[in-house]
């Protein structure tokens, strides 16, 4: 088996070449959801399933970059995303009033778009607040701040009634107003895949491009880095701001009616902000595709485990006569999931997409042979000293 | 040759009522090897970090060529042309040799063509006998290897003044002679280094100039011979011996 492995391996790298085979089915992938929704049999549920898997998709592929990719172990996420829609929500329904500034906007001045985008600037502008208070703060202690942030953020949109609708939340003006529900799910899942798409497009540019080589050295040491140029300050606050954008965009445009009608302060409490960590760290939390591809399989994973169904093989049946098994597990999926993070931080901690990755890079051809002439060099000069 | 010029005036740095540094004065307006010793506690790695950015002095002042660098941080004074090493070396572990090369030539340059560096990286590399690493996690670097890619980073910020903190500790000796010929190298383009270390028959040989520390204070300043023989550093030295 292996065997056949190896052989199939050294065809790869002999024919289409690792990469190319990845793009390849990257390119498939993508094709398979841009077909997805015009397949007639899959349902509305089916496609909102794969609204909220995109949008998650984004939220941890952010978090990625944050926290995976620049060392930056914020729980503070959800709020930012949250800050983004309540804020679009409460632009859209009440207007801006800037007495100083002599400024009164009114909501009917204001579109869903200009909402949204009023929703992002601003998240990004508490991101700079925040990453600049946490500039001090590491590891431990820049957690528990994060989530003292999130947790106050989260009280204030649930006690604020008269504002926020408190527990019953706030309904964002619809972005898309197309009468067919059809029509509508359709349009709404391209939306959310485009958005999906741009973001990591546009993580990817900054992840590969010098400020992402200083993110990832701020991650490893922030002293060493400093004293290699970097500055610091500058890059953790620009990281904060960036992906506070970016959550603030999905949580906007998400909950303004394309993937779910109002946004609820349930949905900012830490337990939700650990299924965003948990998704990343399953898919990779140092790779954006990683973290993506974990957010989604999960969600989809979640959502098909509501109700299993086992056909019986051969005519089989049960005691009871029915020929399937049937297993509703309820609050017990989450607990298996928790299980394969358990999995995955034990014995793969860069995920379980990272080393498919890897490959796929064939960053490990790379290692392989730096690793062979080391050894190659280590031999002879043990020699020499012979 | 690089115009250098760096001046500390009567530097310190207090933490609570200790003065680790204690009134530092000292000039260095060519490209000089000079070693800085002391006993363990005198306050080199301190005042290290004083002139790296890394502390900020409770009072005194350093120029680097009529920049004032005291209390900025780290990068600027990187930038303004005073690069360091660690005495614990700090590799950024999860990240390739080659990419620990690029954070400071890009920092650096940022303009810089990344092939263009990525070649000036391999040469330094090369320079280091640690070119074949070069796409290694510098995670799987032994002690010495790090050593030597915390030395090739440096020159890829082209500094003018290079603080070389115990370059020699834990080095196996085949890669002492790597670091050697590095100094000497480094000297020759022009800078400045100002190298502490507790291996005595290295800094004797290599300085052409010695500062001695003692509690916190500048006790000796001169050539190696004239050092070796003042009576305060005997004093210094002597002590620290009878305690031992």
């Amino acid at each position: 088996m292996m065997q056949a492995l190896w052989g199939l391996e050294r065809a790869i790298d002999r024919g289409i070449g690792r990469r190319r085979l990845g793009m390849t089915l990257l390119a498939l992938v993508l094709l398979f959801f841009l077909w997805f929704p015009n397949d007639s049999s899959q349902s509305n549920y089916a496609k909102n399933v794969f609204i909220s898997g995109f949008f998650y998709a984004i939220m941890a592929s952010s978090w990625a970059l944050l926290a995976g990719i620049a060392g930056q172990f914020s729980f503070g996420h959800m709020a930012f995303m949250g800050i983004g829609a309540y804020v679009a929500g409460l632009i859209a329904r009440d207007g801006i009033m800037v007495a100083a500034l002599g400024i009164a906007i009114t909501p009917d001045m204001i579109s869903a778009v200009g909402s949204i985008l009023i929703g992002t600037i601003v998240a990004g502008f508490l991101g700079l607040v925040i990453g600049w208070l946490l500039l001090r703060l590491r590891a431990a202690y820049l957690a528990l701040f994060t989530i003292a942030f999130s947790e106050l953020f989260r009280i204030v949109m649930l006690t604020e009634y008269d504002y926020t609708g408190g527990s019953n939340g706030l309904s964002l003006r619809p972005l898309l107003e197309i009468a067919d529900v059809n029509a509508a799910r359709q349009v709404e899942y391209y939306l959310m895949l485009g958005l999906l798409i741009a973001c990591l497009l546009a993580m990817y540019w900054v992840a590969n491009s010098p400020v992402g080589l200083f993110l990832r050295a701020m991650r490893e040491d922030e002293d060493a880095a400093s004293a290699l140029g970097v500055n610091v300050v500058r890059y953790k606050i620009l990281v904060f701001v960036f992906t506070s954008m970016i959550v603030g965009l999905a949580g906007a445009v998400f909950y303004s009616d394309v993937g779910s009608e109002r946004i609820i302060p349930e949905q900012l409490e830490v337990l939700q902000m650990s299924l965003i960590i948990a998704y990343a760290v399953i898919g990779g939390m140092e790779s954006l595709i990683g973290a993506a591809a974990g957010a989604f399989i999960s969600r989809y994973m979640l959502e098909a485990m509501r109700k299993v169904v086992i056909d019986l093989p051969f005519g089989l049946s049960l005691s009871d006569g029915s020929q399937a098994i049937v297993w509703e597990p309820g609050a017990w999926r989450y607990a298996l999931f928790g299980l394969v993070m358990v999995f995955t931080l034990r014995y793969m901690r860069n995920g379980l997409l990272f080393p498919i990755i890897t490959w796929f890079s064939g960053r490990d051809i790379a290692m392989k042979q730096t690793v062979s002439i080391r050894d190659d060099k280590t031999k002879a000069e043990s020699t020499d000293d012979g | 040759m690089a115009n250098i010029r760096l001046e500390l005036n009567k530097v310190s740095r207090r933490f609570g009522g200790n003065r680790a540094v204690d009134q530092v004065s000292f000039t260095v307006t060519k490209p000089e090897l000079i070693g800085m010793i002391g006993p363990n506690g005198a306050g080199k790695t301190t005042l290290t970090n004083v002139m790296s950015g890394m502390l900020k002095p409770s009072s005194g002042t350093i120029y680097l060529n009529e920049q004032r660098i005291d209390g900025k941080p780290p990068y600027e004074v990187t930038r303004a042309g005073l690069g360091r090493t660690f005495q614990i070396t700090r590799a950024l572990g999860r990240m390739s040799v080659m990419e620990n090369m690029l954070v400071p030539g890009l920092a650096h340059n940022p303009r810089a063509r990344r092939s263009l560096l990525e070649e000036q990286a391999q040469e330094i590399l090369g320079l280091l006998t640690i070119q074949h690493l070069a796409q290694e996690f510098s995670r799987a670097l032994s002690g010495g290897q790090r050593k030597l890619l915390e030395l090739g980073r440096l020159l890829m910020l082209e500094p003018r003044v290079i603080i070389l903190d115990e370059p020699f500790a834990g080095v196996h000796p085949r890669l002492q002679e790597t670091i050697y010929s590095y100094i000497f190298r480094v000297h020759d383009e022009g800078k400045a280094i100002i190298l502490i270390s507790h291996d005595m028959e290295a800094v004797f040989e290599l300085s052409q100039r010695l500062l001695v520390l003692h509690n916190g204070a500048l006790i000796a300043d001169g050539i190696p011979q004239a050092v070796k023989a003042d009576p305060a550093v005997i004093e210094a030295y002597l002590g620290e011996d009878e305690e031992d």
